[in-house]
């Protein structure tokens, strides 16, 4: 059983509430068969009409008890579900924002939106579907049993026999097929997968030639995984078909031995034919919730999900504010001891960093992938919090910048800034809605965008981002860009604004960027060697660690790591020896 | 519904014994237990009469046990049987589906931009397996079952027959085509929320730092829940119209269960029936009519199906007509490739991709081709390959115009794209894709050209290493350099390189570069590339801008006469500030 359940808010009173509405059913459920062999047997012994219609009506008006309870209670079912599932989707939401983009990519951007938007809608059937069935399977065959037993003894003990040995068969049978199933599983996923990974790899198979060719492994891999499924299946159905048998056949037991004892005179029709029609209905609520036993399973995990996400740690609330006033030319951040450890990759992605970064400098910050930049630049934008260390803005000590007014103070420039779907102009006025026409217009031309907003036909309102039209890596640039410039603010975080741009377009915008440097703390993290000159102190990480700190000619006389690196990326005859060395040491 | 015809139908011509193999068993599994149902009533109902001898009811006692048996058994062949028709029917539209795309290929990412088109296309074929197993299947069941009971009932009495085949009626036409009416306005209006849900919420995760360092979270936050809201309200309408259509169907069974009962009775007074068979006929109402019950449900999925169905067939609507089977082509092997003023447009669009190109690359030639996006570099590839035709000018590869080498193109052209796929498979196999005759030892060959022998080999799988082990994934560089000995085993005189360093670090892209150059030496390498660190040793280097050659000439040349040049290559050395 899943110990949530009772955690959920409102969830004991729903339970509460189910529980009552059950027992209710169980004995409009006695009353529908026990009427209904009533009419029968008046029936067959001929009675008065009269006499006939009056039992029907009262197995009618049960029927309608029966299922009116059945839908009301699907309907507290529902709401407690939609209330329940609501809740935590906002909660995934929130918990989302306070833990930031570097565990929204560890998680992987698709599967946060699945949990969100499917995994949340799975829940709550679970929760729906769930919490009656389990309810009922508890009440209405221990309430027909005790009435059976008042009937007849012996139909009562089949019925209490049976059903602890058709659970049995069942949770067995479904515990072979699992381990059946986990034990083919590799394979199984690459027969599973292989479709669709051709067509992913389609155009590649195109250029190599053999995209024909490729057509009769898709006939034969699709003939293997239906053969594999088939035999999995073999096994997984026989779950439900012990259940099956073992509901069915005890009905046809219990009646041929109604139907001795009756010749021998022991029993009357009455409460044997009402034995017969209340036997299948002892077995329904099993019936029920093994149907839905697929959706309950993957509802289940679903919220375990959930759960496990809302549980990784945050560190502070973000919306707090620190007094650490505004960032002007004499401002001070040191960051002292700060390290930053990953659990997942058991390492330490930051260690022992300490620095020391005033006014209005420009910091460089260069290394190769995995050496830490990205994460430097998280925790100095205040997306991400360090693990051990302290900061110090302007004489306030704080643990970490995640803080509201600190985000306030920064533009930040990613490498692929997001384009969000809609028009140009929402895109560039997405942090200033208000402004003016003519500012968009002057942010438009220093970003340089007004050639192509002109090739566009609808202007500024052209559609972009998810269902618009696609825009290059350096329009995105542009639009970020323009973004900045509509609401500057005194600190500037770029991270690899330029690698993926050919040059000529990473040239007019490296022109473009420069005269917005102008007057701000810029922190710029890259590999692309050329903006080093352009920054007052340049800081090399290796490994997590701050290894060089010093001006580009500095550096260089100091034929360190960033004298390796400047030779490595000129080289050209000496470039396999160097990169080997440079290679070994990341 | 012409989809229905054009996509499910003939998979019931094609896999006749299958489908009725899943109905008979389907109906036979709800008539075994109706039948359990009459023989036990009819069982108990006649010994309660005491008859003197117990072989009196010897019959039903044997029956009753043995449909006892019948119904499960039946039920788990029919669940085996019809997902096995399933599973073959999808083998065969998958094979449909891939030769649908494979002979557009080249364009589906531009013809149909809306995300993982091809994931859904995949998700789209396995949603149509729920079509049988979930509605034809049932509703096919649903429709014998209504005969059958319809007709065993018109034998005793036709009249009262015709009275429960309307009562039927409503059961398996009226409450489900009035479920698809009154849903479909609703239906259409949750897609649509869920699709803005979708969509803010893509844009959120992704734009993640944006909302934060904007400190506009909240206004994120009442837009979502107000669409979510508002989104659950109308599921919510449709779940309550589902719980009262579900209680409706049962007080709608209760009805026909005392019809049923009360004509048994009438039958029986006047003679028609034994009494003994009262119970039989009140209570099998109930087995049969939960073989129909099902329909509204099974019915209310359609729209889904459409929905998939519509995609594959958009899909189809672009399946060029298949062209003449072209002679086999003696591939040349020295080709030169010649570009003679070649001016090429796209559909609708005014300005040029290509204006008056013209380009001669001799045999062994190595050609770096740079240029802002939209400045024609991917056309010049297409048309190259023969994927575009030009609409003024000639191309010649080898003499010959490439389009009229067909399929055969790729024997003349190696490509190596910005993101090569890799298969989920072993290295070995994803290398033999470029020669599936390839030695070990010309295995060994080209992985050591590409400089991945020792670490391959370092591997405990070598060779037969799983691209995607967990723990194991091979790094951009790498991923590259397999993809590049997969072009070497296919060992065309030509060969493309469309941005092939994106996304990697300086160092790793100047030794993949140095590594190209190297192992292909013999041939001539064309190389889209945005970067001009590497190609100091290339014969020529091209800048398109708007269609055009704006600059060329070999790098030193350049360097020495061409101030932009100058200013591009320092810049990309790290040698200038700008």
């Amino acid at each position: 059983m899943d110990k949530n359940l009772l955690r959920y808010k409102g969830s004991k009173k729903v339970m509460a509430i189910i529980t009552m509405l059950v027992l209710v059913q169980a004995i409009a459920i006695l009353f529908q068969s026990v009427y209904l062999a009533k009419a029968i047997v008046a029936m067959y012994k001929g009675e008065q009409w009269k006499n006939i219609f009056f039992l029907f009506t009262v197995f009618f008006l049960a029927l309608a008890v029966r299922q009116g309870i059945q839908w009301f209670k699907s309907k507290v079912a529902y709401r407690f579900a939609e209330q329940t599932s609501s809740y935590y989707q906002d909660l995934l939401l929130e918990k989302m924002f306070a833990l930031g983009p570097r565990v929204v990519r560890k998680e992987g951007s698709g599967n946060m939106i699945t949990l969100c938007l499917e995994g949340v809608p799975q829940f709550r059937t679970y929760l729906e579907l769930f919490v009656p069935r389990i309810i009922s399977f508890f009440i209405i065959p221990f309430v027909i049993f005790i009435y059976t037993l008042q009937l007849d003894k012996l139909s009562a003990l089949i019925l209490v026999i049976v059903l602890p040995i058709l659970m049995l068969f069942f949770v067995l049978l479904g515990w072979a097929a699992e381990r059946e199933k986990n034990r083919k599983m590799a394979s199984y996923k690459i027969l599973a997968n292989h479709f669709v990974d051709s067509l992913r790899g389609l155009v590649t198979l195109k250029f190599l030639g053999r995209s024909k060719q490729h057509r009769e492994s898709i006939a034969s891999v699709s003939e293997k995984y239906r053969k594999a499924t088939i035999r999995t299946l073999r096994i997984a159905f026989l779950s439900t078909f012990s259940l099956d048998f073992f509901s069915t056949l005890s009905v046809a037991v219990i009646s041929v031995f109604l139907g001795l004892r009756l010749i021998e005179g022991e029993m009357s029709l009455l409460p044997a034919l009402t034995v017969l029609i209340l036997a299948p209905e002892y077995f329904n609520p099993v019936k029920d919730l093994s149907n839905d036993y697929h959706a309950t399973m993957d509802g289940l995990h679903a919220g375990k999900m959930i759960h496990r996400f809302l549980e990784e740690e945050t560190a502070a609330d973000d919306t707090d504010e620190q007094a650490f006033g505004h960032w002007d030319e004499n401002s001070v951040l040191s960051l002292q001891g700060i390290e930053k450890h990953s659990a997942e990759e058991k390492r330490n992605l930051l260690s022992g960093i300490d620095l020391t970064i005033t006014g209005f400098k420009k910091i460089g910050v260069i290394g190769l992938s995995g050496a830490g930049k990205s994460t430097l630049i998280n925790i100095l934008a205040g997306f991400d919090q360090p693990t051990k260390g302290k900061i110090i803005v302007n004489g306030v000590e704080l643990s970490h910048l995640t803080y509201r007014n600190w985000q306030r103070l920064i533009n930040y420039i990613p490498q692929h800034p997001y384009i969000f779907s809609g028009t140009v102009l929402d895109n560039i006025r997405f942090y200033t809605p208000d402004a003016t026409e003519e500012e968009v217009k002057e942010a438009v031309r220093l970003a340089g965008l007004d050639p192509v907003v002109a090739e566009f036909s609808e202007g500024l309102q052209e559609k972009i981002g998810q269902g618009g039209r696609m825009i290059s890596g350096g329009e995105e640039q542009r639009i970020a860009l323009a973004r900045a410039l509509l609401d500057p603010r005194p600190i500037l975080i770029l991270d690899e604004p330029t690698a993926h741009l050919d040059i000529e377009t990473e040239h007019d915008i490296k022109s473009r960027m420069l005269p917005f440097f102008k007057n701000k703390l810029v922190i710029l993290a890259t590999h692309r060697l050329h903006w080093m000159r352009n920054m007052d102190e340049i800081i090399v990480l290796d490994q997590g660690k701050i290894v060089e700190r010093g001006t580009h000619e500095e550096l260089l006389q100091k034929r360190g790591k960033y004298w390796q690196l400047v030779k490595a990326h000129q080289g050209g005859e000496k470039v396999d020896t160097v990169s080997k060395v440079y290679t070994s040491v990341f | 519904m012409t989809l229905f015809q054009k996509y499910i139908l003939p998979y019931f011509k094609q896999y006749k014994g299958l489908m009725t193999a899943s109905i008979f068993l389907g109906t036979l599994t709800f008539l075994a237990s109706s039948a359990l149902t009459f023989t036990a009533g009819y069982l108990i109902t006649r010994s309660s009469e005491m008859p003197y001898n117990i072989l009196m009811v010897y019959v039903p006692i044997v029956l009753v046990r043995a449909f006892g048996i019948a119904r499960p058994v039946s039920h788990y062949f029919e669940r085996l049987t019809s997902h096995n028709t399933v599973l073959t029917v999808l083998g065969t539209m998958r094979v449909k589906l891939y030769d649908a795309l494979e002979t557009q290929a080249l364009f589906v990412r531009s013809r149909f931009q809306a995300g993982d088109i091809l994931g859904t296309l995949a998700d789209d074929i396995e949603h149509l397996l729920d079509a049988y197993v979930r509605t034809i299947f049932p509703v096919v069941i649903a429709l014998f079952l209504f005969l059958f009971s319809v007709v065993v009932l018109a034998v005793f009495d036709w009249l009262f027959a015709l009275w429960i085949a309307l009562c039927l009626v409503f059961i398996i036409f009226v409450y489900p085509y009035l479920s698809l009416y009154l849903l479909k306005k609703r239906r259409v209006q949750v897609k649509e929320k869920k699709g803005s849900m979708y969509r803010m919420l893509t844009d959120t995760v992704f734009g993640i730092t944006d909302w934060i360092i904007s400190g506009k979270k909240e206004r994120f936050q009442k837009e979502f829940t107000q669409v979510r809201d508002h989104s659950l309200q109308i599921e919510k309408k449709m779940t309550d119209w589902t719980y009262s259509r579900f209680f409706q169907l049962q007080m709608l069974t209760g009805l026909i269960l005392i019809f049923v009962g009360i004509w048994a009775g009438l039958q029986a007074q006047e003679g028609n029936i034994l009494p003994t068979y009262i119970a039989s006929f009140t209570l099998v109402t109930l087995p049969l009519l939960e073989g129909l019950l099902p329909t509204s449900e099974a019915i209310d999925h359609v729209p889904k199906y459409q929905e998939s169905l519509q995609r594959i067939d958009q899909i189809q609507k672009f399946v060029p007509e298949e062209k003449n089977p072209q002679t086999k082509f003696s591939i040349p092997r020295n080709p030169d490739i010649q570009l003679t003023n070649v001016t090429f447009r796209y559909e609708g669009s005014e300005k040029p991709a290509l204006e008056n190109f013209s380009l001669d690359i001799p045999f062994g030639q190595k050609i770096a081709v740079l240029g802002k996006s939209g400045a024609g570099k991917s056309t010049f590839l297409q048309l190259i390959y023969g994927a575009l035709s030009p609409e003024r000018g000639s191309i010649k590869i080898g003499g010959y115009d490439p389009r009229e080498y067909g399929e055969q193109i790729h024997e003349v052209l190696g490509i190596l794209n910005q993101k090569p796929y890799l298969f989920a498979t072993t290295v070995k196999n994803n290398l033999l894709l470029g020669n599936p005759d390839a030695t070990e030892e010309e295995l060994d060959q080209v992985i050591s050209a590409v400089k991945l022998k020792d670490y391959i080999y370092s591997l405990p799988f070598g060779l037969e290493t799983q691209m995607e082990e967990t723990g194991q994934r091979f790094s951009g560089g790498e991923r590259q350099r397999i993809a590049l000995a997969r072009i070497l085993l296919k060992n065309t005189p030509i060969v493309i390189l469309d941005e092939p360093t994106i996304g990697l670090d300086p160092i790793t892209e100047r030794d993949l570069l140095a590594t190209v150059f190297s192992v292909l030496k013999d041939k001539t390498v064309i190389i889209i590339t945005h970067h001009l660190i590497g190609l100091e040793k290339v014969d020529k280097i091209i800048f398109l801008d708007e269609g055009k050659i704006s600059m060329q000439g070999q790098h030193h040349e350049l360097l020495e006469k061409n101030n932009r040049y100058r200013q591009l290559y320092r810049l990309d050395s790290g040698e200038q500030a700008l």
